[in-house]
């Protein structure tokens, strides 16, 4: 069952990199199939099956410990950047699993960007440095830097706001547009998906709401999957909902997934019901 | 648990009737208007609230007449008790010893008679300040002595115009020892291409050693670190020995500038590798995984992420490397060995340095070499001290407009490292 990373192929597929393949910013649909998540030869994740709908917002919900970062982090293979992280089961991103043999990390994530809890610009680059780090990392060039700099603040919804200071350096901005920013950076290399670790924990109700906006902007080009711990927001953002809960020493569980409104308004589980409704522990 | 109700409802009850009871003795103080309660503790009219006055607080840092008085009284009785002591009623004698005896005398008169005066655990405090300032005022005043005198025996004898445009050629031909003559042009070229040469050899080893240790933490790095720490207590003259067993005994290279900067290079690598390494530590690790999220392989990540963010800090590193090795004497005496006359070439030839001039010049029986083995001091010092300030500009955060969030860890971390400078210290007292 535990298999140390990279997982060994799963099914008939076919792997090949998604290189070519598909031209980047589409967007894209994630399936996890039997995922299992271990630090340290602790099991803290058990067997998620979830998709991903393609140009949706699925939210990722529950309490604090119950695995939903850990899921989110194995989606674009942060997870094995943790020392002692291993795991099982397969992630496909259109099909192709992720962890399969000739996949490379780092190709792996320009396709799922990520966006942190704590709003992390390079301090040392400028605003337009920031934007366009992710190509200088993977040596593409654009056609027109300036372009796709205006257009990635754009969907960020932060363009209006630092146009005339681009040159400026990224840690000068308030707490809110530093996370816009780091939106930006993450679509500015097209990716199929975005993944965001509670994005809008660290700001305030105004930030949030500029963010939330943001997020459905841009959910016709990419794919957003979203962990928070605030149910109005999963509730405002998302078209689909998955509820994970882990018992006390047990790992984390998805107890259920479906439509929001559906999560929201008649669940099928009775957890589910009490958390959405604050009635938990 | 019923029956508990009932037994402390009652108490509750009589309270309820007697306090029922005053209520209804209010309407005794029938004339007072209606509103506020007619109460001392709730003035009728509003007045502005007042500072409320505390008893008088004991406040140690505070240092007023009075105290300067205790102090002063307390030195000059000590002086006074201790002279008759030492010099009347024993026969002692020494300076070093009366000034111990006087001090010690003068700590327990200022505990005396601040206790007498204020009171005992101010006087405890007081004490404790005392040696506290005492012993830094102590550590400030040698090295201002220090500097001073330097300064006192070199300044008055400089002719600037021969100090960094000639060597000693002129001395060693004895064509003319006057001062205008002779100068440390050798030793300022010496010294300059010998720490260029150990920056460039050195620093990026030890940039590279910084990364191992914190970026990669492959195989082995909490050795590596422990050498790294063990090789930064290294005496210096054991540098310069093994560069002259290794190298220049087995014929590899000869007594050379370059030589001596692969000795600089010894001292320079552990110092700078330390300091690297802490500065990459307090690089947020938000920036690794924001990279890494990027797709950024971890070369990438090191190079174009954490490197330009800890880059002021590791400038720091360099300079404070540079100001520990610009003044190293021993590890040349093997292997730039020194020379009176100008030698550009470091990769051939002996060569001289600042720290040589010094070491040799001064103890030559000549006035004119005693003057320039000071003024090499004073130019060695100064160079220092521009490299610290440089240090701490460097150390500085910048944004731009002033705007730039600061970073407040390489703040820290900077202030940890500059606590031994002294003229900052004093100046910003």
């Amino acid at each position: 069952m535990t298999t140390t990373l990279p997982t060994a192929p799963t099914g008939p597929g076919h792997p090949q990199p998604f290189t070519g393949t598909r031209t980047l910013g589409e967007p894209g649909q994630i399936d996890a199939e039997g995922v299992c998540a271990w630090f340290g030869g602790r099991l803290v994740l058990e067997t998620v099956n979830l998709t991903m709908e393609q140009s949706k917002v699925t939210a990722l919900i529950g309490p604090s410990g119950c695995g939903k970062s850990t899921f989110l982090r194995i989606l674009n293979r942060m997870h094995e950047v943790v020392p002692g992280a291993q795991l099982a089961g397969s992630v496909k991103l259109d099909g192709v699993d992720i962890y399969g043999p000739g996949q490379r990390a780092m190709e792996t994530r320009r396709h799922i960007g990520m966006v942190f809890q704590k709003p992390n610009p390079f301090p040392a680059m400028t605003i337009a440095e920031n934007v366009l780090a992710g190509l200088k990392f993977s040596r593409s060039t654009p056609g027109d830097k300036d372009d796709l700099v205006q257009e990635a603040l754009t969907k960020a919804g932060l363009w209006n706001e630092v146009k005339d200071r681009l040159g400026e350096l990224g840690g000068a901005l308030s707490g809110g547009q530093q996370q816009r920013l780091c939106i930006a950076r993450s679509l500015a290399v097209r990716p199929r998906v975005l993944l965001m670790d509670e994005p809008c924990s660290a700001l305030d109700p105004t930030s949030t709401l500029r963010i939330e906006q943001t997020i459905k902007e841009i959910a016709d080009e990419v794919t957003v999957v979203i962990v928070t711990h605030n149910m109005q927001q999963a509730q405002r953002v998302s078209d689909y909902c998955a509820f994970f809960l882990a018992a006390e020493n047990q790992p984390g569980r998805v107890i259920e997934a479906g439509r929001t409104e559906m999560i929201f308004g008649e669940p099928t589980d009775q957890r589910t019901f009490d958390y959405v409704n604050g009635q938990f522990g | 648990m019923i029956a508990d109700g009932t037994t402390q409802s009652a108490p509750e009850g009589v309270l309820v009737t007697t306090t029922s009871a005053s209520t209804q003795s209010a309407p005794v103080h029938e004339p007072r208007p209606p509103g506020p309660p007619p109460s001392g503790e709730f003035p009728e009219s509003p007045a502005p609230p007042r500072p409320r006055r505390l008893p008088s607080p004991i406040r140690p840092g505070a240092f007023g007449a009075e105290d300067a008085t205790i102090l002063v009284g307390a030195a000059v009785s000590a002086l006074c008790l201790v002279w008759i002591v030492f010099y009347q009623l024993t026969s002692l004698s020494g300076g070093l010893g009366f000034l111990i005896c006087w001090y010690l005398a003068f700590l327990g008169l200022t505990w005396l008679g601040t206790a007498q005066v204020i009171e005992r655990q101010v006087a405890t405090d007081r004490v404790v300040a005392v040696v506290v300032v005492s012993a830094a005022a102590l550590v400030i005043g040698i090295i201002i002595f220090i500097v001073a005198w330097v300064t006192y025996k070199a300044v008055p004898t400089i002719h600037w115009a021969a100090l960094f445009t000639k060597d000693q050629k002129s001395f060693q031909l004895a064509e003319s020892n006057a001062l205008d003559h002779v100068g440390i042009l050798h030793a300022v070229i010496g010294t300059f291409e010998q720490v260029l040469l150990a920056v460039a050899i050195g620093v990026p080893f030890a940039v590279a050693t910084a990364i191992y240790l914190n970026e990669v933490r492959g195989f082995g790095s909490r050795t590596v670190r422990t050498v790294v720490t063990a090789m930064s207590g290294t005496p210096s003259v054991v540098a310069g020995v093994f560069i002259y067993s290794m190298l220049i005994l087995t014929h590899v290279i000869s007594y050379s500038g370059f030589a001596a900067s692969l000795a600089l290079v010894v001292i320079l690598l552990p110092s700078v590798t330390r300091v690297v390494e802490e500065v990459l530590r307090v690089v947020p690790s938000g920036l690794r995984e924001a990279s890494q999220a990027l797709g950024a392989p971890e070369w990438r990540t090191v190079w174009s992420v954490v490197l330009p963010t800890a880059r002021s800090g590791v400038v720091t590193a360099v300079l404070l490397g540079i100001a520990r090795i610009v003044g190293e004497t021993a590890p040349l005496l093997f292997t730039a060995v020194g020379s009176q006359v100008l030698n550009l070439n470091p990769l051939s030839g002996d060569q001289g340095a600042l720290p040589l001039v010094i070491w040799s010049d001064v103890r030559q029986p000549n006035a004119v070499l005693i003057d320039l083995a000071f003024q090499a001091a004073f130019v060695l010092m100064a160079f220092v001290l521009i490299l610290f300030v440089l240090a701490r500009i460097f150390s500085r955060p910048k944004g731009k407009g002033g705007k730039g969030r600061a970073r407040p860890e390489e703040d820290d971390l900077m202030a940890r490292f500059f606590v031994p400078i002294p003229i900052e210290e004093s100046e910003s007292r």
